[in-house]
């Protein structure tokens, strides 16, 4: 069945496409598509107009001074693939690697995971650790956003209509002396692969020589609107070393400072328990030194 | 009314030309507009892998691409996998032999990921698996499957 749209647009050039949104109000980017052929299929979301971003040139991985830049339009396959990712970023590369199967992965792209804005979004929770910015285009310029401002809600950004995200910024990690770090990416769902997240979790840790933990980032996914950072858990670790009671009471808290919600995935009560068990695994990883 | 839309792109080997509606997913450009209908509909929501094609050589579900969007791409279907017509692919024969085939419907998807994993040079059973999990097969079982990819694999070593 065609897509209920009128129109696609084909820009050959970055410049050209953001003179596209700009002019064209109600005009959809529209990437890998894997997220918006089958909304606007099903009527849960509507264009007129569709501006296909194949030709945009949005795609690569390279490294800058501050960092490394992921293009909007660079494919989840090339992202788990990456060996820069793998090796800097590892929960990033867990996490493209588990969003839907591989034909979705080679098509997927990372802005558009972003601009979908689904609370289960699984490579978000893998940004949030690693304290991703967001670099966002206009016709009238270009400005950037930390990774957590993006998201308005369920299927929604601040993004204005005429603006597109263009990359996203990992800022680099400066391991001191002795120092280890930990960074993971997990998934709970009924299937491990295709599936959508009934909640997933990455952590990020940086340990000290003597076990001390100098800083801890946390954050889920499909426990809340959007994906969140759970900051009491993470202020009550920081900074301490990691023993039985630590651990205990880190999994009490982080119950609190997600609120997960029912849905059609799973009860809150058993978010509660999925997100405490994950958060569980991961300390024991970073005590395992 | 929808608009239609000129597209080119390579076929199976072959330079081809359409004029589509905006709206119309590579699915149907290739079983309504260029008559191969080896690649099949399932869910239609990128959750089955019966629609699997390949896409500048990566498997993607064609129900999910927007026709107008491959421009300029190389597209390989399940008819042509194997080259010039009525040959197989390595896995395609592995498939025959092994029995990996049983209902059908799954297979063109099947046969279009795993070609792409005899590609790879896969030899992680678990890697595989992970490959081919968006590939929904209800009769085999997927062990005749991944017995399949074994052998191309095999096969592909003993040139």
């Amino acid at each position: 069945m065609d897509l209920p749209i009128n129109t696609v647009l084909r820009p050959a050039s970055l410049a050209e496409a953001l003179k596209l949104l700009a002019e064209r109000p109600g005009a959809r980017p529209i990437a890998g598509g894997t997220d918006l052929v089958v909304q606007l299929r099903d009527g849960r979301r509507h264009a007129d107009v569709l501006v296909d971003l194949a030709k945009v040139g949005l795609a690569g991985i390279r490294d800058s001074e501050r960092g490394l830049v992921i293009g909007a339009g660079t494919s989840m396959d090339a992202i788990a693939a990456h060996p820069g990712v793998r090796s800097r970023f590892p929960a990033l590369a867990a996490a493209a690697a588990r969003v839907g199967a591989w034909p979705i992965q080679c098509r997927a792209t990372l802005g558009g995971n972003l601009g979908n804005a689904s609370p289960a979004a699984d490579t978000v929770p893998a940004l949030l650790v690693a304290g991703a910015a967001v670099t966002i285009a206009s016709a009238r310029g270009q400005r950037q956003l930390p990774l957590e401002e993006l998201f308005a809600g369920p299927g929604r950004t601040h993004l204005k209509p005429n603006e597109l995200i263009v990359s996203v910024l990992l800022p680099s990690v400066r391991l001191g002396q002795g120092r280890r770090l930990v960074e993971r990416f997990v998934k709970v769902g009924p299937r491990q692969e295709q599936i959508i997240s009934v909640v997933c979790m990455a952590g990020r840790a940086i340990v000290a020589a003597d076990g001390r933990i100098e800083l801890v980032r946390l954050a889920f996914g499909s426990v809340a609107p959007t994906p969140v950072r759970a900051r009491a858990t993470e202020r009550l670790l920081e900074r301490k070393v990691l023993d039985g009671s630590l651990r205990h009471e880190a999994l009490a808290v982080v119950q609190e400072d997600v609120k997960p919600i029912d849905d059609v995935r799973a009860p809150a009560s058993y978010r509660r328990l999925a997100v405490a068990t994950l958060l569980d695994r991961f300390l024991a990883e970073v005590a395992r030194g | 009314m929808a608009e239609r839309i000129a597209v080119t792109f390579t076929l199976n080997g072959e330079k081809r030309s359409f004029q589509v509606p905006a709206g119309r997913r590579l699915l149907d450009l290739l079983r309504d507009d260029a008559g191969l209908t080896g690649t099949k509909e399932g869910c239609g929501a990128g959750e089955c892998g019966a629609c699997t094609v390949l896409l500048d050589g990566r498997p993607v579900t064609s129900c999910l691409v927007l026709a107008a969007s491959v421009e300029g791409c190389e597209v390989v279907t399940v008819e042509g996998l194997g080259g010039a017509a009525g040959h197989l692919h390595p896995f395609q024969r592995a498939l025959v032999d092994t029995g990996g085939v049983q209902c059908g419907f799954c297979t063109p998807g099947v046969a279009v990921t795993g070609a792409a994993i005899v590609a790879l040079d896969v030899a992680d059973p678990a890697e595989q698996a992970r490959l081919l999990a968006g590939n929904l097969c209800r009769c085999t079982g997927y062990t005749k499957i991944f017995a399949a990819l074994e052998a191309a694999r095999e096969a592909r070593h003993a040139k």
